[in-house]
């Protein structure tokens, strides 16, 4: 007699679910994510409870494996297959986010592994929600060739058209390198570790056997060369932990998409302060330097200023604040860093934020003490015309409310490009001690009077004489409120009062470009 | 009578001389610093000041700004309270510089009694008994060691300035006395600028027993029996009571005999305490130090004497004779008093912030002096008492009875607060029995932290499960807000032309 064998109880099925979700929890085993633990790093699902509100985290595609039979890839399927995707909350707000999983096959790019990411980078955008990419990754799944790469640049196409629609964040949590660096690239902020995270297009082996350069990892791709040397890292984090927490405190200042407002969150701080100690902030002498970084934690809600870009060009200054609990961008010039001047990284720097704060309803304060654009062979040569154009353009296209305030030197062609009337300027203020010229009064007076100085029986005094006669004229910001460029010459005590009643009077702002399939930004 | 006083204090010790001003028809002032602005001596006051940043050394220590405040607000005396200024003689002296009548005794009584060594000869030359210790300062470790093995050991060093515990080394075993005579020397040199150390015999069963005597302007002085300030944590009071209960009648007569004749010695005027150790064994008691303020738990006084010992300081502070004679103070009944800290009831950390909620205790027999109410802050950087609850019963059981049903009625909530720990004494049985000495909470409470289990009460337990049901619950839907801009595009770009 044949024995029945009894069908599984609901029982049994619960079981086998619990039995699944643990073999995905392990997933290569114990021994590689303790590997993966020595250097201080964390794994893939222990970032991921960091980084979003607590128990908010569901994950999605938890079951998935690979499907490819290549080089015996059949026999080794690990559940999840090298990275952990789904959605949470972070302060609240929804995100969707992926973590790639060092731990399995390396975090290495798969076909289905692809496929994850781009389920979620689509109900993203379906749903006009931040994506959060957390990169831990060798690269591409080798033994799956040409898959592989055409997973990569599924994801790149949908970086692409997500840009500008919502909020892209990519951390380099560990390796990061050959195709694999184009999706951050194309995100709107990436985020490093310092020591344990590196971005390189080709490795030091490959750079060695091509141009013979002797390179390690940290100094081609790591963190500090990218937040420092090329500007391709925007947040420089301790650690891993430091890195999520920065992200969350990021994502405050943002909204979920394009059509939404960044998120107004209650402050203490008085919107009528008036702070004494900006009366006497700039310099009486116009050739010292001050900290313009100072002046903006003076004006902000509570101090609190996160920089973008804290280590590279920092001769202008970008980052994110808030007026009165709404979120704004401020782009500054540093008066002490190259007197502030514009250069080539700067208007790469600035622009790029400035196009981030207009895609997605920031409005942009900015301050401005610029003698111009910097001279030389070096910045000609390296395209200084077609780079500062982009700041250029950056501003005239923006249609989020802007505001800007002359501290001091506005000048020549800077003046134009610094947010100014002419460029759709909503709101410009400058303080007494702007000076709008065309040039500083030594060259202005060269220029202007040169017969007369070549002329003169002491050209010295002569020019002495002129120049102070000049700047009596226009150093000063009279001229331009004359004319109207200049809306109102403030007391700078009052400047935090000013923006916040400016920007509650633009908060409706409605304006817009002609139709166009894109303009064409001088790249 | 005065028109004006000025309270150069804070917190509870404010609102009871506010209080006594206001009994009498004296007008009160009072004074505050940066972070105690909205606290309750501000409020109840008639007038008040502000005085500087939050640090003591800006504000209530600042002698010339409360000079000023004086003259400005018409004030003629200032109460000092307990702490800050209270025992200062330069402040003393400055008030009588200005014309300002100080209330309490007079610089050079302060002077006298504030250098703890110079007190210890003036006692011993007044006949009162002084622990056997060194004639002088111990400066080198030959000293030292000559001194101990006279007295014999155990023996502590103390810093001559010191003061809360700071400075202070036992000694049991003679090879450790050079280490622990330089602890204390630096010690006495970081916390108080001063090195100067001496040595006394150590008492290993002590008791803290103090007197409160009262001195006039026409050379009147009496006592108004004991305090037992036993029960500390940390060398500072947390639990007294009066009477003692563990002092021989006899003894309490001796004890109040010679403080009488000791404050008279130095021509004391106004309310001070002599604190004596107190052999619990041998019967013995050893004069430590006089007190030349009002203390803490002067209440407990008030309650068992029926004397306001603040309005009498005042009457003297006026040069009237004292209102009553020895004959007249009699002890009636028990008392007790319980400080209430913002601190954490088993490692004592000082837990400063705002309060949320905060409930007296009510009923016969009850006093709460405290300046918490809801929303109030306890600024960190001051004292972490609160307040003190006060309770005065028929006898002892009665008195202990009641503190423990008040202390139950007791709740202050949005800090940490010690009264675990004060009902987790008051139902111990070295307490009960009374046999307790000033190593009770080290060595007794604190080795055993578990202990508070016997007063745990099940509020906690269902605070706790209730707010894990809270977090637990879905979110309340009705408040969800149901559109967004990008919701409200979508939905009409899905619809077809």
């Amino acid at each position: 007699m044949n024995e029945q064998i009894a069908p599984p109880s609901t029982a049994d099925k619960l079981k086998i679910l619990e039995l699944k979700n643990a073999e995905a929890l392990r997933g290569a085993g114990l021994d590689k994510i303790k590997k993966h633990k020595t250097a201080g790093r964390l794994t893939a699902r222990e970032r991921v409870e960091i980084l979003v509100d607590p128990g908010s985290f569901v994950e999605l595609d938890r079951l998935v494996t690979h499907r490819s039979t290549n080089f015996g890839m059949d026999k080794k399927k690990f559940l999840g297959d090298g990275v952990v995707t789904g959605f949470g909350t972070i302060n609240g707000k929804a995100v969707y986010l992926y973590s790639q999983d060092f731990s399995v096959f390396g975090g290495s790019m798969s076909r289905t592994q692809a496929n994850k990411i781009i389920k979620i980078m689509d109900l993203a955008v379906k749903n006009g929600i931040p994506i959060i990419g957390l990169n831990d990754s060798g690269g591409a799944r080798i033994q799956e060739g040409v898959e592989s790469l055409g997973g990569y640049a599924d994801i790149f196409l949908r970086n692409v058209t997500s840009s500008g629609v919502v909020p892209q964040i990519s951390a380099i949590m560990g390796p990061c390198a050959g195709g694999a660096v184009y999706s951050p690239s194309i995100t709107d902020f990436i985020f490093m570790v310092k020591n344990t995270s590196y971005m390189f297009v080709t490795g030091p082996d490959v750079v060695k056997t091509v141009t013979q350069e002797e390179v390690s990892m940290e100094e081609l791709g790591g963190a500090s060369t990218h937040s420092q040397k090329s500007g391709v890292c925007h947040f420089l984090a301790e650690d891993d932990k430091h890195c999520l927490l920065l992200i969350r405190e990021l994502l405050n200042f943002l909204p979920p998409n394009n059509v939404d407002d960044p998120p107004i969150l209650p402050t203490k701080d008085k919107s009528n302060r008036v702070d004494v100690e900006l009366n006497s902030i700039i310099p009486d002498s116009p050739k010292k330097p001050y900290d313009m970084i100072n002046l903006i934690k003076i004006v902000v809600d509570e101090g609190y200023f996160l920089e973008v870009h804290q280590h590279w060009a920092k001769n202008i200054i970008v980052g994110f604040a808030r007026f009165n609990g709404r979120s704004v961008g401020v782009v500054a010039n540093q008066p002490q860093v190259l007197a502030g001047c514009l250069n080539i990284q700067a208007s790469i720097k600035a622009a790029r934020f400035i196009r981030f704060c207009d895609a997605f309803n920031i409005p942009i304060v900015t301050f401005v003490d610029v003698p111009g654009f910097l001279p030389g062979t070096d910045q000609e040569w390296n395209g200084i015309i077609t780079h500062g154009a982009k700041l250029l353009y950056a501003y005239a296209e923006a249609t989020v409310p802007k505001i800007t305030i002359i501290t001091r030197k506005a000048y020549g062609g800077a003046y134009d490009v610094m947010s100014s009337k002419h460029l759709r300027g909503d709101i410009n203020f400058a303080y007494p001690t702007a000076e709008i010229a065309v040039m500083g009064a030594g060259g202005a007076v060269n220029i202007i009077f040169r017969s007369e100085i070549a002329g003169a029986k002491n050209t010295e005094t002569e020019r002495a004489n002129l120049t102070r006669a000049y700047e009596e004229q226009f150093n000063n910001p009279y001229i331009a409120a004359e004319l109207g460029y200049i809306d109102e010459v403030i007391e700078p005590a009052m400047t935090r009062s000013r923006i916040i009643q400016s920007l509650e009077m633009l908060k409706n702002k409605k304006d817009s470009n002609p139709p166009k399939k894109h303009g064409n930004i001088p790249l | 009578m005065f028109k004006k006083i000025l309270v150069a204090n804070r917190g509870e010790i404010a609102l009871r001389v506010i209080r006594a001003c206001r009994e009498l028809g004296i007008g009160s002032v009072a004074v505050y610093s940066d972070a105690d602005r909205n606290s309750l001596h501000v409020a109840l006051a008639d007038e008040a000041y502000h005085i500087g940043p939050t640090p003591s050394k800006e504000s209530y220590l600042n002698i010339a700004k409360i000079i000023d405040v004086c003259k400005k607000a018409g004030a003629e005396a200032v109460h000092p309270g307990y702490g800050f200024l209270s025992e200062n003689e330069d402040f003393a002296r400055a008030l009588k510089k200005e014309n300002l009548v100080f209330i309490g005794p007079t610089p050079e009584n302060i002077e006298a009694m504030g250098d703890k060594l110079n007190a210890r000869k003036i006692m011993q030359e007044a006949g009162v008994p002084i622990v056997p210790g060194s004639p002088g300062p111990v400066t080198t470790e030959e000293e030292a060691t000559k001194v101990a093995q006279k007295i014999g050991l155990p023996v502590i060093i103390k810093a001559s300035s010191g003061g809360g515990g700071k400075g202070m080394r036992i000694v049991h075993k003679i090879e450790d006395l050079p280490s622990a005579l330089r602890a204390a020397k630096s010690e006495g040199l970081n916390f108080f600028k001063d090195d100067t150390v001496y040595i006394e015999r150590y008492i290993g069963n002590p008791k803290h027993i103090e007197i409160q005597i009262f001195g006039d302007s026409q050379g009147n002085v009496v006592h108004l029996y004991e305090r037992e300030c036993s029960i500390q944590r940390r060398h500072q009071k947390v639990i007294e009571e009066s009477p003692s209960p563990s002092l021989p009648p006899e003894i309490r007569e001796k004890m109040g005999e010679i403080s009488v004749r000791a404050a008279k010695a130095i021509g004391y005027i106004g309310a001070g305490t002599f604190e004596f150790i107190f052999d619990n064994k041998t019967k013995d008691f050893f004069f430590m130090e006089m007190n030349t303020r009002l203390q803490v738990e002067h209440p407990i006084t008030e309650m068992v004497t029926g004397i306001d010992l603040v309005r009498e300081q005042i009457f003297v502070a006026l040069g009237r004779p004292l209102s009553f004679k020895q004959s007249e103070i009699k002890q009636t009944g028990h008392s007790i008093e319980c400080r209430i800290c913002a601190e954490d009831p088993v490692t004592f950390i000082p837990s400063p912030g705002t309060i949320r909620r905060c409930r007296n205790p009510q009923g016969p027999f009850i006093r709460v002096d405290g300046y918490a109410y809801p929303g109030s802050t306890v600024p960190m950087e001051y004292d972490p008492m609160i307040a003190k609850v006060i309770v005065w019963g028929d006898n002892r059981e009665v008195c202990i009875q009641r503190m423990k049903r008040a202390l139950l009625e007791t709740n202050m909530t949005g800090i940490k607060t010690n009264i675990v720990l004060l009902r987790t004494i008051l139902q111990h049985p070295t307490f009960i029995d009374g046999h307790y000495t000033t190593q009770f909470v080290e060595k007794e409470i604190s080795v055993n932290p578990d202990i508070f289990r016997f007063v745990l009460d099940e509020s906690f337990l269902i605070a706790a499960a209730i707010t894990a049901y809270n977090d637990r619950k879905s979110k309340d839907t009705s408040r969800l807000k149901i559109t967004t801009r990008w919701k409200d595009m979508a939905r009409l770009k899905g619809l077809r032309n």
